[in-house]
């Protein structure tokens, strides 16, 4: 039981319309697991991402979150309940951070807590001051994300995240629109988050972060994975052709 | 006779012209608030197949006068005075109040839908995507974003539509309700001055101004983070 991975998908694959965006996905992440998934611009890996908390269904394949698997029913969640259970494990962070802004960044953090683990306020509260702390934003806990530069968002959409307690976090694009500055803040949290020991799964462009921070590397060309192992050797002595071609271009 | 002989001495029928007023807007206005929104999600998420149930009714409120609406209702029940007397609801078409509340809520349900239909449009996709991918359900979803969002989106066009309702609702006295205008038009017939009908326009501008005031102090209540930026802008 202390080896079961906390995530594991299989022969995840879905179309849109005549395009086949994944044509059989495997990944296993384990505790304490951090995933860069690379590839180009239509590889894929953004919907792969998403299809493991379901906002995109696969047409084929199987996602196990905590040990439970998601049953799909005429191509869709036969539990809708299921899925939010599996949300609740998976924390998301977003390319456009996607912060409620109706509501003031402390209120964000506390969102879920409340309204989805059903949290005492109080308790909610205390905690999402704690979180905002982490993430450097202490300050702002009163104002609204348009007030926040783009940074200053991501982090609290980081700490909304966090706030779950979920078993691993989804990571989507956090930092590609980002102003070059501001992206290294956003990382700097990241990587703390990795050093702690978290489970992340992270489709990024930033070759540094994937090489230097996660543990294993993905890499996607044509819906399918590529290339997959340390990030060392991958960097240093790529296998395919596509892999080799690609850093080559990132450069 | 001067305008404010006018007011002394027929005074209190106006000020009961004016509550009849508000409460048929009033009633009508809330009557339609309450089905709007369920109908609007009904428009902006349902299938097509779904849809095409809420369409006619939608085209034929918002595509015919209000006067017809209101015709076909209450003389329209009156040549169904059997039946509705055998299903026991003569005692409701019978009363032209009735009618015209049952009416303007009619109407106004079709309006508030559309605009409403707006503004559910307008919520921030992504903002619905961070909700769902945090396993918000569906209800919790409606409320804590969906229709906070909808409802700032579509306020001030909200408030169009009972201002319009509001003034619409003179129709009503062709049907012999004493609402302002229906009072208005009783004084006139009586005094044969002209006054009669400026105090009636009075008292429309008085409830409109009333009303636009309210209203914009509940929109800056609702959108405190637009506010917030306004500030900002301004600083």
């Amino acid at each position: 039981m202390t080896d079961q991975p906390v995530l594991l998908a299989e022969g995840i694959q879905k179309s849109f319309g005549d395009l086949h965006v994944l044509k059989g996905i495997d990944l296993t992440a384990r505790k304490g697991d951090v995933i860069s998934i690379l590839g180009s611009s239509g590889s894929g890996k953004s919907t792969f991402l998403r299809c493991l908390n379901f906002l995109e269904t696969p047409d084929a394949g199987r996602v196990v979150v905590h040990g439970e698997e998601i049953v799909l029913r005429n191509g869709r969640p036969a539990s809708m309940a299921q899925v939010e259970k599996l949300r609740r494990h998976l924390g998301m962070v977003f390319q456009q951070f996607n912060l409620w802004s109706h509501r003031t960044v402390l209120e964000n953090v506390m969102e879920g807590p409340v309204q989805v683990l059903k949290k005492p306020r109080a308790e909610a509260r205390e905690k999402a001051r704690a979180l905002l702390e982490r993430v450097g934003l202490t300050q702002r806990a009163d104002v609204y994300p348009a007030q926040l530069s783009g940074g200053q968002q991501q982090r609290v959409a980081i700490a909304r995240a966090l706030a779950m307690e979920p078993d691993a976090i989804l990571f989507d694009e956090p930092t590609s629109a980002l102003d070059p500055e501001l992206v290294g803040e956003v990382l700097k949290v990241m990587q703390g988050l990795a050093a702690e020991g978290r489970t992340m799964i992270v489709v990024t462009h930033e070759m540094g972060f994937a090489r230097n921070v996660s543990t294993e590397v993905v890499f996607m060309h044509k819906g399918q994975i590529c290339e997959q192992g340390a990030p060392e050797r991958m960097f240093t002595a790529p296998a395919t052709e596509a892999f080799a071609r690609f850093i080559a271009d990132t450069r | 006779m001067n305008p404010m002989e006018i007011l002394a001495a027929h005074g209190p029928r106006f000020l009961h012209g004016m509550g009849m007023t508000l409460l048929i807007t009033g009633l009508g206005a809330m009557i339609a608030g309450l089905f709007a929104p369920w109908l609007a999600l009904w428009r902006a998420q349902g299938g097509i197949v779904a849809q095409s149930a809420l369409r006619p009714y939608i085209s034929m409120m918002r595509g015919t006068p209000l006067l017809a609406q209101l015709f076909l209702i209450y003389y329209g029940s009156g040549q169904f005075r059997p039946e509705l007397q055998a299903i026991g609801l003569w005692w409701f078409f019978r009363e032209p109040l009735n009618c015209a509340i049952l009416t303007f809520a009619l109407n106004s349900t079709a309006y508030q839908t559309e605009i409403l239909r707006g503004g559910i449009m307008g919520v921030p996709r992504g903002e619905i995507e961070a909700s769902r991918a945090i396993g918000m359900s569906r209800g919790t979803l409606l409320r804590r974003v969906v229709f906070p969002h909808a409802y700032r989106i579509a306020w001030p066009a909200l408030g169009n539509e009972i201002i319009l309702l509001m003034k619409a609702s003179a129709l009503a006295s062709v049907v012999t309700v004493y609402d302002v205008m229906g009072v208005a038009r009783q004084v006139y017939q009586k005094t044969f001055d002209f006054s009669a009908l400026l105090w009636a326009a009075v008292i429309y501008l008085l409830i409109t101004a009333t009303f636009v005031t309210l209203w914009r102090q509940s929109e800056r209540w609702l959108s405190p983070h637009v506010l917030a930026m306004e500030k900002r802008g301004r600083r």
